[in-house]
């Protein structure tokens, strides 16, 4: 923890762009501890709060911008790649959809505060080609109010803040292993609520050699498209026999008369 | 929430629409 100290005061501005431009890539390097720290510092005047805001915007823009571009050069499959690889891949598309269907270019005002919003946000708006202006306005503000409400909060509670790495700086290597075991916890959480919910449901995913047997042989199972809306509009093709049902609504509706023992496969994206 | 309406055969399909569309398999235009 001492080190990130006196690597924020030695690198200052440069250690927060590389930061923040790592986390918004995609790489799991939280960049709020730093910029709350870094916020903390610039209140006792020891860095600048304009400067560190500035490269966190402009690392955070530049980031988001690669990936706006690679969602307009690879549409909703570099979508459906991020997200297979988060913990929750089959909500993953269609909850970031559902933001964009519902609040469109303002999402991106409130993404980085959405745990996996943050990263799928910009492709998303890319795969939908919002002008480039546009997305880099909005990412710009979205950007400015999530750093701005870090280095805010580290420069109110600067107090606080300096007695807690105090504290951990006294516990030295201990303080990393307790860090370190905290985001293990977490991520070993989430996989766990991730297998229970599987287990739950009794389900293996089925493959699509499986489902178009199943059709072959006339099983006939009823087939769910849950596309968002947007997503139907992207790609106006479906599963032979699929029935769409887009919100909760049209799911209730469109299962009405099927007995609760029937199998359902479902499909996004 | 279909678990909520007690559906316990609930199956998502590996890869989606793509993975389907990619194996070469039969789609259906949806009318506008």
């Amino acid at each position: 923890m001492h080190r990130l100290i006196a690597a924020i005061l030695r690198h200052g501005v440069p250690l927060v762009f590389a930061n923040v431009f790592l986390e918004q890539i995609g790489i799991p390097i939280p960049a709020i501890p730093t910029l709350v720290i870094a916020g903390a510092l610039a209140r006792d005047g020891q860095l600048s709060s304009t400067y560190v805001l500035a490269s966190a915007v402009i690392a955070s823009v530049i980031a988001d911008w690669i990936w706006f571009l690679l969602g307009r050069r690879y549409g909703h499959r570099i979508l459906s790649t991020l997200c297979r690889i988060s913990l929750s891949p089959d909500s993953c598309v269609r909850e970031t959809e559902s933001y964009f269907e519902r609040w469109g270019m303002k999402s991106l005002l409130f993404a980085k505060f959405i745990p996996g919003f943050s990263t799928v946000a910009p492709p998303l708006a890319g795969a939908m080609k919002v002008s480039t202006f546009q997305f880099l306005i909005f990412d710009a503000i979205g950007s400015f109010v999530w750093a701005g409400a870090a280095v805010a909060a580290g420069r109110a509670f600067h107090h606080a803040i300096g007695k807690l790495l105090k504290r951990l700086e006294d516990l030295g290597w201990w303080a990393v292993v307790f860090i370190a075991s905290l985001i293990a916890l977490v991520i070993l959480f989430k996989w766990w609520q991730r297998l229970r919910f599987y287990k739950k449901l009794r389900i293996a995913r089925v493959s699509v050699e499986d489902l178009k047997g199943m059709i072959d042989r006339g099983e006939s199972p009823i087939v769910l498209d849950v596309r968002t809306r947007a997503s139907l509009r992207r790609d106006m093709r479906r599963i032979p026999t699929a029935i769409v049902a887009s919100s909760a609504e049209e799911v209730a509706s469109q299962l009405e008369h099927i007995p609760p023992a029937n199998p359902i496969i479902l499909y996004c994206t | 929430m279909l678990i909520d309406r007690g559906y316990t055969e609930v199956r998502p399909l590996a890869g989606g629409l793509d993975a389907w569309v990619d194996a070469g398999y039969p789609v259906e235009e949806l009318a506008e």
